[in-house]
């Protein structure tokens, strides 16, 4: 179990390194802990698409009549889209999707939701990120109920890292941990702060009581920000690739993501989110510019990793709260849905679709009906990928989605 | 007294708090009043504070924040010049400017009310809205006016004036709103985030409240309601029904139990502390209040500052400071002025960039203020402040300002910053060890006082308001 006292003693053990700043090399690292991840365990990046994604649009079912009367202005008809069959086609906007397909490193678990749709983004998220109902006591979320079930018997510096600006995901809230969120690597460090300071804060930290009030909360969170902040100090040198990664937010968010993983952390789970697709107006051109956000992205993700060695130990799910009613609005948009495609890529897939398909003719309430609960998917990831019993951490047993080669 | 919020007794709770020799009202209580109404207070203003009796000094909290949310910041010159550059980035330094220059009511001439500043603040996060996806400094702007007007006064015509506010529907989607297609989003908005809460309504509550709402639209900038695309069928909306408009929709939603209950909550948690969320039997007696009073939204307010909760150990140091409470605070309770245009661009960095909340739910507040980047953003900040070569402290140096008090000695200036700043206050041991920092820091006073205050505020102690 990590404490704060270790966390802080991690602070002092690796300052030393510190003072080589970024050029410091890579058996320097070694000695000092961040070893590259010793078993070669996999690692799961979770690209959350905040807002709802149209996944009617994402995966379209251009063949269907219903379909297109329903969405006259948005439907992604059949000569625009890349086909999946005869049936199914990527919005054309989704090309790195596409492709992804095509290298075998893409799987789409179509129609995933849950029991009782909530159209409230917060609730819906809350509900993907604690695998609870508002009903119950929601104080950490699936992924951090994995980082204290892996985390037993021994201490993994830096075991999951928010890479962004937004608020940490519920998903990450553990009992144990507080997972670093990194807005960039360049302002994840105190400037300006003599070594004596941050000594005399680590001291007034040492002696404090750590219970799990606000002030324990605040006294643990300070001695994993001082010890982080080092460590990806140290790990955050120079990187290089042959891989042109575009020039979006995500796609630099991936890119540090795939730094952090070839500079040897420990670190098991990489977070990140896309946010926009709450699109109830005008959703054409936003939705488009967003799918080939996160595709290209994704692509360019995926390459970087196999080049680096990484492709096989890699595995990135990116997945939405809801998705969108099926007629469009009169604003040229559309409203908040519930199921929708949950997305699988890296060397570890058996590409290609899964799940019962949504049918656009047999709606709950005007949305498409949800035939996978998510909790199969994270099931799927949990057991098949991360090595652990899902069942504790999910409440109970789901089988997982047959998505992973085996 | 119990540690269980659920064992509080709610008349103890909210009846007026009376000093005793136990309790006495001093300096300290009186700092977490000014932090929690307002942005903080000065040395000097805790001394006058405390002069005067408790309840008396918060009625007149009050009765200057209703004032102030009379007079029109139309005619403001910053708020003028910041406007006229055409970036909402620049009105929230205008809005800093008036929180930092805001004086608590004494014998001094009127001035900004930091109760009026705070409300603000808070309504801004109730009713969220992005200067990202409005993109117009001027619509901002007179939202902002808006919720001054009424962030004291009426909570009924505050809705229904926002419910109209162009801002609000263009962050919404809701500037055009036909009948044929009725656009849901400003609808759920209006019942899951504004009055009721999620779980007091239905979807079908939405589909039928969106309905009513067709027809209203933003033309140039300003709310039109075309009667043509309006629905003037039957709706049902929580169990009542009618050929209702907008108006009358939203007068069904303002009838609801969970209304007052809603809001209450939510003030409580803004003014008192973060968690846990208020038991029922505490909400109960000022969601009544606020009920009798017509959604008067003052008389709640001057309830909860003045009770005994409020000064209670469930309320003290009960609160993550706010990126504006620690910047902001951090210049106020020290007579500073910067430049505030970086303090606007520091806020965002740790979070709370003031015309930018990060959805419509505002910001969650609490221990979502802090995380790794957050502290380390907080720390990186105060430090930036205080070097900054804009920064004065009363027009001076941070040593004229500790020769002015008389705590220009390591130990006794320790003393006054946690008074000053602290609402968990720092060991005997943690005072010492800031004590023996201060010994080893070299150069002149002035920076050797603001390397001991950057420390300070890297302590965990200081995020807690």
């Amino acid at each position: 179990m990590t404490t704060r006292r270790s966390f802080l003693k991690t602070s002092f053990g690796t300052s030393a390194v510190v003072s080589l700043g970024t050029t410091a090399p890579r058996f320097l690292l070694r000695a000092c802990g961040a070893d590259a991840n010793p078993a070669g365990e996999n690692i799961l990046v979770v690209i959350q698409l905040s807002g709802g994604n149209d996944g009617l649009n994402t995966i379209a079912p251009f063949r269907e009549e219903v379909y297109r009367r329903a969405r006259p202005v948005l439907a992604v008809r059949s000569e625009d889209a890349l086909k999946i069959d005869d049936s199914l086609g990527f919005h054309p906007a989704a090309q790195g999707l596409s492709d992804l397909l095509e290298n075998n490193c893409l799987a789409i678990v179509q129609g995933v939701g849950y029991p009782n749709p909530n159209r409230s983004h917060f609730e819906s998220m809350d509900i993907w990120h604690t695998c609870r109902r508002k009903t119950s006591i929601r104080k950490d979320g699936w992924l951090g109920r994995f980082l204290d079930v892996s985390q037993q018997g021994k201490a993994i510096n830096l075991p999951a890292i928010h890479l962004g600006h937004e608020q940490q995901p519920l998903a990450l809230a553990s009992q144990e941990i507080r997972v670093p969120s990194v807005t960039s690597l360049r302002k994840f460090r105190l400037t300006e702060s003599s070594q004596k300071m941050r000594q005399t804060i680590a001291q007034i930290g040492r002696g404090a009581s750590s219970g799990d009030d606000l002030l324990g909360f605040v006294q643990t969170s300070t001695g994993s920000a001082l010890s982080a902040s080092e460590q990806i100090e140290v790990a955050s040198g120079n990187y290089s690739t042959d891989i042109t990664y575009p020039d979006s937010g995500l796609a630099q968010k991936l890119k540090t993501v795939a730094q952090l993983i070839d500079s040897g952390l420990q670190t098991r789970i990489y977070y990140v989110t896309l946010d926009g697709f709450d699109t109830h107006s005008r959703q054409a051109p936003v939705h488009a510019a967003l799918l080939k956000e996160l595709s290209s992205a994704l692509d360019s993700f995926v390459r970087d990793l196999d080049e680096h060695g990484h492709g096989n130990r890699v595995l990135t799910m990116a997945f939405s709260e809801f998705g969108r009613r099926l007629k469009e609005n009169a604003s040229e948009g559309t409203d908040h849905g519930a199921a929708a495609p949950v997305f699988l890529a890296g060397q570890g897939v058996k590409p290609g679709l899964h799940g019962k398909q949504p049918a656009v003719h047999d709606l709950d309430d005007g949305d498409v009906k949800f035939h996978t609960d998510f909790r199969h998917v994270y099931a799927t990831v949990l057991d098949g990928w991360l090595g652990v019993a899902s069942a504790s951490i999910l409440g109970d047993t789901y089988t997982p989605v047959p998505a992973l080669k085996s | 007294m119990s540690n269980d919020i659920m064992a509080v007794d709610p008349g103890w709770a909210w009846a007026p708090f009376e000093p005793s020799a136990e309790q006495p009202w001093n300096r300290r209580r009186a700092a977490h009043l000014c932090r929690r109404a307002g942005f903080g207070a000065t040395s000097e203003e805790l001394d006058r504070i405390v002069k005067t009796d408790p309840t008396d000094f918060v009625a007149s909290v009050i009765r200057q924040a209703t004032a102030a949310a009379q007079i029109d910041p139309a005619a403001d010159a910053l708020a003028t010049a910041m406007l006229a550059t055409g970036n909402s980035k620049n009105l929230a330094a205008w809005w800093l400017y008036r929180m930092l220059n805001s004086q608590w009511p004494g014998d001094n001439a009127p001035s900004h009310s930091p109760l009026l500043e705070k409300l603000a603040l808070f309504w801004h996060g109730h009713f969220a809205t992005g200067a990202d996806k409005v993109d117009d400094v001027e619509m901002m702007f007179d939202q902002n006016r808006l919720l001054r007007r009424h962030a004291v006064g009426d909570l009924g015509t505050m809705v229904l004036e926002i419910s109209r506010n162009p801002a609000m529907l263009v962050y919404l989607d809701s500037a055009t709103n036909r009948k044929a297609h009725p656009n849901e989003n400003f609808a759920r908005e209006i019942m899951e985030l504004f009055c009721l809460g999620e779980g007091n309504y239905s979807e079908r509550d939405i589909q039928e409240l969106a309905r009513c709402f067709t027809g209203w639209e933003v033309r140039r900038n300003s709310f039109r309601f075309n009667r043509f695309q309006h629905d003037t069928g039957s709706k049902s909306i929580l169990g009542e029904t009618g050929a209702f408009g907008g108006e009358e929709g939203i007068a069904v939603v303002l009838k609801q139990k969970a209304l007052p209950r809603f809001i209450v909550g939510k003030l409580i948690r803004f003014f008192m502390f973060d968690e846990p969320s208020a038991p029922e039997q505490l909400v109960e007696p000022l969601a009544q209040l606020l009920r009798r009073s017509d959604l008067q939204i003052g008389p709640v307010i001057e309830r909860i500052l003045a009770s005994n909760l409020f000064h209670s150990s469930f309320a003290v140091g009960r609160k993550v400071r706010s990126p504006v409470e620690l910047g902001i605070g951090l210049l106020r309770c020290l007579h500073g002025s910067s430049n505030l245009e970086l303090v606007a661009r520091g806020l965002d960095e740790i979070g709370q960039a003031v015309f930018y909340p990060p959805n419509v739910k505002g910001w969650d507040g609490g221990r979502s203020w802090i995380n790794t980047s957050t502290l380390l953003g907080r720390s990186n900040l105060v430090g930036e402040i205080l070097r900054h070569d804009k920064t004065r402290f009363a027009g001076q140096s941070l040593e004229s300002l500790a020769t002015r008090y008389g705590v220009a000695s390591p130990p006794k200036l320790i003393e006054w910053l946690d008074e000053l700043f602290l609402a968990a206050p720092l060991g005997t041991r943690a005072k010492q060890e800031l004590v023996e920092f201060a010994a080893q820091t070299s150069g002149n006073s002035s920076r050797r006082i603001a390397e001991l205050i950057h420390t300070l505020s890297t302590v965990p102690q200081f995020h807690l308001a």
